[in-house]
């Protein structure tokens, strides 16, 4: 008897501290910037956004959007993203093709599945991030690269922060230059991961209270801030990795490419969040919304972050 | 009979009570100990990324990722302005303090500055009252929801000392 009393004691008990903490969970709402009900995975969703997307859709339109005098700032900073291509990644590019090549004990290496210099690859890189069936979850490139490094070549030690990792994903994706991107966000669970995403990309967070839209839609993209030319988040990711951008983080000895997972926490240490886990499901859906945001665009691999010819931007444009 | 055994569980109830204060007692005194080798972030330098997140965060598993958003202040300012405009400009153009520059135009400062906020090379002229310009950098959503403004005030990134500075700087007659 006198148990009985206990155990429903017992019961009772954690039945509240479960019903509360669940009503704690399920009161927190948090705050989003506006716009997320007008993004689309394809890039002309930038229509909704900065109304430029008719002068980057493709290489002829910024042509004629230049030669028309228009400034940089009026195409959305488009124009410094992929106009040309940066040789200056070449050497990078090669450094990855060792590493791509490089044997492990047994004398195994990436080529060993995927065909002498990738032959197998070409074009892959533009449909991640990708559902992986066996490992059950959403890949990004570097996840995946980790993943086949550790389960074939015994590699513990190429996660997606490391610099063969980033470099490996850079040599990868220059084998998809030109392919158009393609992200499945039909099927499921990439639906899923692109609703998430989108919501963590509106999401305010940090100390500034701002989201990865604060920046990235108007009236701030397509400003200067400062030094800085935000843009939308369309197309753009048509270029990562990306060769030497900018803005390093802290301890980075791969900070001459950028993977989108080390862009993303870059923004984040920059605008004052707390930086995510790259490859961390949160991390990897804010890729799959950025990446199926450039569905449709050629990637253009590799660039060099403000990689540029600048002059025609001090041209007089009265002439 | 019923009474006795609600007694006896009340009287362990109280002590397992007491072993668990005397323990928390002692992680609180352990965790202040680590709060005070925890770096802090000085005005004008990089914000330690460890601190952030105190702050909601875009994590799953984190806390911070469930951390609900810092509620609206609504503030009054009812003062006169006699801060240091000096350290005011200081405030507004530095990268890593107010960087009020990296968006608006300021007075002293029409070049290299960032056009995703009006210009308030004028500002003085516009007869705007204290207590809105107060309220609009103290938190900028009660003027506007969706505004693109940090919200200095509720997240300790300015103190009223650094608002009154930067105001008494824009207002400064020339």
């Amino acid at each position: 008897m006198r148990s009985y009393r206990i155990l429903v004691c017992l019961l009772v008990c954690s039945l509240v501290q479960v019903t509360s903490s669940m009503a704690a969970e399920m009161t927190t709402k948090h705050e989003y910037m506006p716009g997320r009900e007008k993004a689309i995975p394809h890039v002309s969703g930038d229509k909704e956004f900065s109304n430029t997307y008719q002068y980057w859709k493709d290489p002829e339109s910024l042509k004629k959007a230049v030669d028309d005098g228009l400034m940089s700032h009026e195409m959305n900073f488009k124009d410094f993203r992929w106009m040309e291509k940066s040789m200056e990644g070449d050497m990078v590019l090669e450094e990855g093709l060792a590493y791509f090549n490089q044997e492990n004990e047994s004398g195994k290496s990436c080529a060993s599945c995927h065909g002498e210099d990738g032959a197998e690859l070409k074009g892959v890189y533009a449909t991640f991030p990708k559902y992986n069936k066996r490992v059950n979850r959403v890949l990004t490139g570097p996840s995946q690269i980790e993943v086949c490094a550790k389960e074939r070549l015994q590699r513990d030690d190429w996660g997606p922060d490391t610099r063969p990792n980033s470099l490996i994903a850079f040599y990868v994706a220059s084998l998809a230059d030109g392919a158009t991107i393609n992200v499945d966000t039909s099927s499921e669970p990439m639906a899923a991961a692109y609703e998430r995403g989108r919501d963590l990309y509106f999401k305010r967070v940090g100390q500034f209270h701002y989201a990865c839209s604060s920046c990235h839609t108007p009236p701030t993209a397509g400003n200067y801030l400062r030094g800085q030319r935000p843009t939308t988040f369309f197309g753009d990711a048509a270029q990562y990795p990306i060769y030497h951008f900018p803005y390093q983080l802290a301890g980075d000895d791969y900070s001459y490419v950028f993977t989108m997972q080390h862009q993303i926490r870059s923004c984040q240490q920059l605008s004052r969040m707390y930086q995510g886990k790259e490859g961390s499901a949160s991390m990897t859906d804010i890729e799959v919304f950025i990446r199926a945001s450039s569905n449709g665009y050629p990637m253009s691999i590799p660039v060099a972050e403000y990689n540029m010819n600048t002059d025609y931007l001090e041209r007089n444009i009265d002439q | 009979m019923s009474n006795k055994s609600c007694f006896q569980l009340s009287a362990i109830n109280l002590l397992m009570r007491g072993v668990a204060i005397v323990m928390l007692l002692g992680i609180g005194f352990v965790a202040t100990a680590a709060e005070n080798e925890k770096p802090q972030w000085v005005p004008g330098q990089p914000y330690p990324p460890e601190l952030l997140d105190q702050y909601p965060c875009h994590s799953y598993e984190l806390e911070c990722g469930q951390l609900p958003p810092p509620p609206i202040e609504k503030v009054e300012f009812n003062e006169e302005l006699n801060g240091d405009p000096d350290r005011g400009e200081k405030i507004a153009i530095n990268l890593r303090w107010g960087n009020c520059i990296a968006c608006h135009k300021l007075p002293g400062h029409e070049t290299g500055s960032g056009t995703v906020g009006p210009s308030l090379v004028d500002y003085a002229e516009r007869s705007l009252p204290y207590s809105y310009t107060f309220q609009r950098i103290w938190d900028p959503r009660v003027v506007n929801p969706d505004a693109h403004m940090p919200v200095f005030g509720p997240n300790r990134i300015l103190t009223k000392n650094d608002i009154v500075d930067v105001m008494t700087f824009l207002y400064a007659t020339k």
